[in-house]
């Protein structure tokens, strides 16, 4: 019989010469490792402002749903896409899109993908989750996706508005992924880093938001 | 995409009278460096982090075939199928079978420079499936059938008017506008609708972890995360030097690469997907198949030299500091890789018969090495191809040189190492040289010096050598 590709390919490599593998150079640690709690807040902020999202900072959550009627407002908002994930739940969004007069739809509100995606693409007007991280040394979010973090709320809608409690800042990615990846079993489907909105510059260099993905990103970092 | 590198030369030249590609390349290669110098000062140590890089790809080289077999270990554990393809041929057979058995009508794809490498879009199309690039300068360089300028702004380049036109004639725009960002969301609603409806997604693959057999994909646009989000079966194509050993490593790579890349600190989505979506979730594939290409590579791979260009993770700092690409843009390297991370892989993808002026299209100054985040160091690569064409290199499909240049260097080879011979040759071609001076500069000559001096100049020969004007002295 001849041999599969995978066994071709793998023998091919296999039987190739040997080479040593050449030592690490020593790193000195990332500066946002030195830094204290409000310094990471400060660079978090600063980072993910020069990728033009927008921070908001509240005392609690009574204030961040506060914030949060502040920019539905502001933005005329009607209809919105929220996540069912852990960092929404004590907001209870339901009831307070009940008293703004805003129609708040989950994704478990949809039977199927084609009803979920329909929604998400065409009626929601913005999408609001938690972050499970935000990350200083970039200004960066982490979303970990799954049953109750789908994909595409923070992606189809114009606006994603996030919240983020400021426990789970966290200076570097390597804590992050450690707790995402730690344990195989509990590795997700997908996992993302959202730093900023959609943006390209592939028309003449100039550079603009929302290319694909949300025109703006707007974090309520709580606490 | 037809492979072009063979017209090299002709390509360049026609390339420096665009005055569009000119009037690009004053500014954007500049404009990256700069941010490149922003985004790396990030580190406390700028080389060690790049030697950092370096050694994790070192590393990953030397352990590739365990790495392969750790990394497919543990994408099947998560639920991915994964395919192994030894061409381009056996890659695209196996994704567009993939694609009728699902009665496929188009394809929503990502960035991805291994499938520009084997050509899918076409097998796709001839079978009545449509590939979308979703990448907006992909959009617009597969709209006009163009080879990427760079591998970061595909269509940059091209001037607004023609984006119009183009998008006019095929992408729905109503109004005609010149405003590259009403361009843009005019793209943004075209393909907001494949996205919508996308039945099968194709990606390429950044980054390989073998830990945890997950794999990353690196964008600003979002239109990856809509390939990987929106429909049930997601086909993500991977050459096999992709792979790394933890996610640690990847990460460090993911920083270099973006920083060296556009300067961000990170671009706007990175997305990090092990196997296919879990039961309960309502959007992410239902399928997850990973393609792993090799195309070549377990070939280059056998060469310790040749290995050295499989570290390279795309991150374009080098296009964007070379002088050569600095002057001709990215179409005259005639295929998917442009600039020194293509003079440096083509030749070994393709053969050295068919790249024999991408090698030597260098001046050697090592700029290229200098910014790589990975070790490779180009002008040894270059110097390494050149050898081997040289010398007719039967594994690299080296050309040889022709018997007259052969014969010319032996013969000077042999005049050199004998004083008398040389001086005896001096006198005897003195006069002939000479007679092409004016006032003691020598522009141009005819035969076959013409072309060293097209833009060069050289002295003319001093009528007494040294050692004649010695012993008149000592007389």
């Amino acid at each position: 019989m001849e041999p599969s590709a995978r066994e071709e390919i793998l023998q091919k490599l296999k039987a190739a010469p040997r080479q040593s593998i050449d030592p690490r150079p020593e790193m000195p640690p990332l500066s946002e490792l030195s830094l204290t709690k409000e310094e990471l807040i400060k660079r978090f902020t600063e980072r993910l402002v020069e990728e033009t999202g927008i921070v908001h900072r509240v005392k609690d959550y009574g204030e961040a749903l506060e914030k949060l009627s502040e920019i539905a407002k502001a933005e005329g908002l009607k209809k919105v896409m929220a996540a069912t994930d852990e960092v929404l739940a004590p907001l209870d969004l339901l009831s307070w899109g009940k008293r703004n007069n805003l129609r708040v739809m989950t994704p478990r509100d949809f039977p199927n993908r084609e009803s979920f995606r329909d929604a998400v693409f065409d009626e929601a007007e913005a999408g609001i989750t938690g972050a499970d991280f935000a990350v200083a040394e970039s200004g960066t979010l982490g979303l970990i996706h799954n049953q109750d973090q789908a994909r595409l709320v923070s992606l189809a809608p114009i606006l994603h508005i996030a919240i983020v409690p400021v426990e789970r800042l966290v200076p570097v990615y390597e804590p992050a992924i450690e707790q995402v990846f730690g344990k195989k079993e509990k590795i997700p489907s997908q996992f993302v880093f959202i730093t900023g909105p959609s943006m390209t510059g592939d028309i003449q260099g100039v550079l603009f938001k929302g290319m694909h993905g949300p025109r703006r990103l707007i974090v309520i970092l709580v606490g | 995409m037809k492979i072009k590198t063979e017209q090299f030369t002709e390509l360049a030249k026609k390339e420096l009278a665009n005055s569009y590609s000119s009037a690009f390349l004053k500014l954007m290669p500049p404009v990256l460096n700069m941010k490149r110098d922003i985004g790396l000062s990030t580190f406390s140590d700028i080389p060690a982090a790049q030697a950092h890089g370096a050694a994790i790809r070192q590393e990953a080289m030397a352990r590739l075939p365990e790495l392969l077999e750790e990394f497919e270990k543990n994408a099947i554990a998560n639920g991915a199928k994964v395919f192994w393809a030894r061409d381009a041929r056996e890659a695209n057979e196996y994704i567009l079978q993939l694609a009728k058995e699902r009665g496929v009508k188009y394809v929503t794809k990502g960035k991805s420079m291994v499938t520009e490498e084997t050509g899918l879009n076409e097998l796709l199309s001839q079978n009545g499936i449509e590939p979308w690039e979703t990448d907006l300068g992909e959009f617009i360089a597969q709209l006009l059938h163009r080879p990427p300028f760079h591998i970061v702004g595909p269509a940059i380049n091209v001037p607004v008017e023609e984006v119009r036109d183009i998008f006019m004639a095929k992408a729905n725009l109503k109004e005609p506008t010149l405003d590259p960002v009403q361009l843009g969301y005019a793209a943004r609603l075209f393909l907001r609708d494949k996205f919508h409806h996308v039945p099968m997604g194709i990606t390429g693959v950044n980054v390989a972890v073998a830990e945890t057999g997950t794999i990353i994909n690196v964008e600003n646009e979002g239109n990856i995360r809509f390939t990987k989000s929106s429909p049930r079966t997601q086909v993500s194509v991977m050459s096999l030097e992709k792979v790394v050993s933890t996610m640690k490593d990847a990460l460090h790579l993911i920083r270099l690469l973006t920083r060296n890349c556009t300067g961000q600190k990170l671009t706007a989505y990175v997305s990090l997907d092990s196997g296919p979506k879990k039961k309960g979730e309502i959007d992410g594939p239902e399928e997850l198949f990973i393609v792993i290409v090799d195309n070549g590579r377990t070939k280059i791979y056998q060469d310790l030299q040749g290995r050295e260009a499989l570290r390279c993770i795309r991150c374009a700092a080098c296009l964007n500091i070379c002088p050569v690409y600095g002057q001709i843009g990215g179409y005259a390297y005639g295929w998917a890789y442009s600039g020194p991370m293509g003079q440096v892989l083509d030749p070994l993808l393709l053969g050295l018969d068919r790249t024999q002026d991408l090698y030597r299209a260098s001046t050697l100054c090592g700029a290229c090495k200098s910014v790589c985040p990975v070790g490779i160091d180009h002008p040894k690569m270059f110097l390494y191809y050149r050898s081997k064409d040289v010398l007719g290199d039967s594994y690299f499909r080296g050309k040889k040189r022709p018997k007259s240049e052969e014969r010319f260097f032996r013969a000077w080879a042999r005049a050199v190492k004998q004083p008398w011979l040389w001086n005896l040759g001096i006198s005897i071609v003195r006069p002939f040289i000479n007679k092409n001076g004016r006032n003691g500069i020598i522009s141009q000559m005819k035969g076959p010096f013409a072309g060293w001096f097209r833009k060069r100049d050289f002295p003319t020969m001093a009528t007494k050598t040294f050692h004649d004007r010695w012993k008149e002295l000592k007389k």
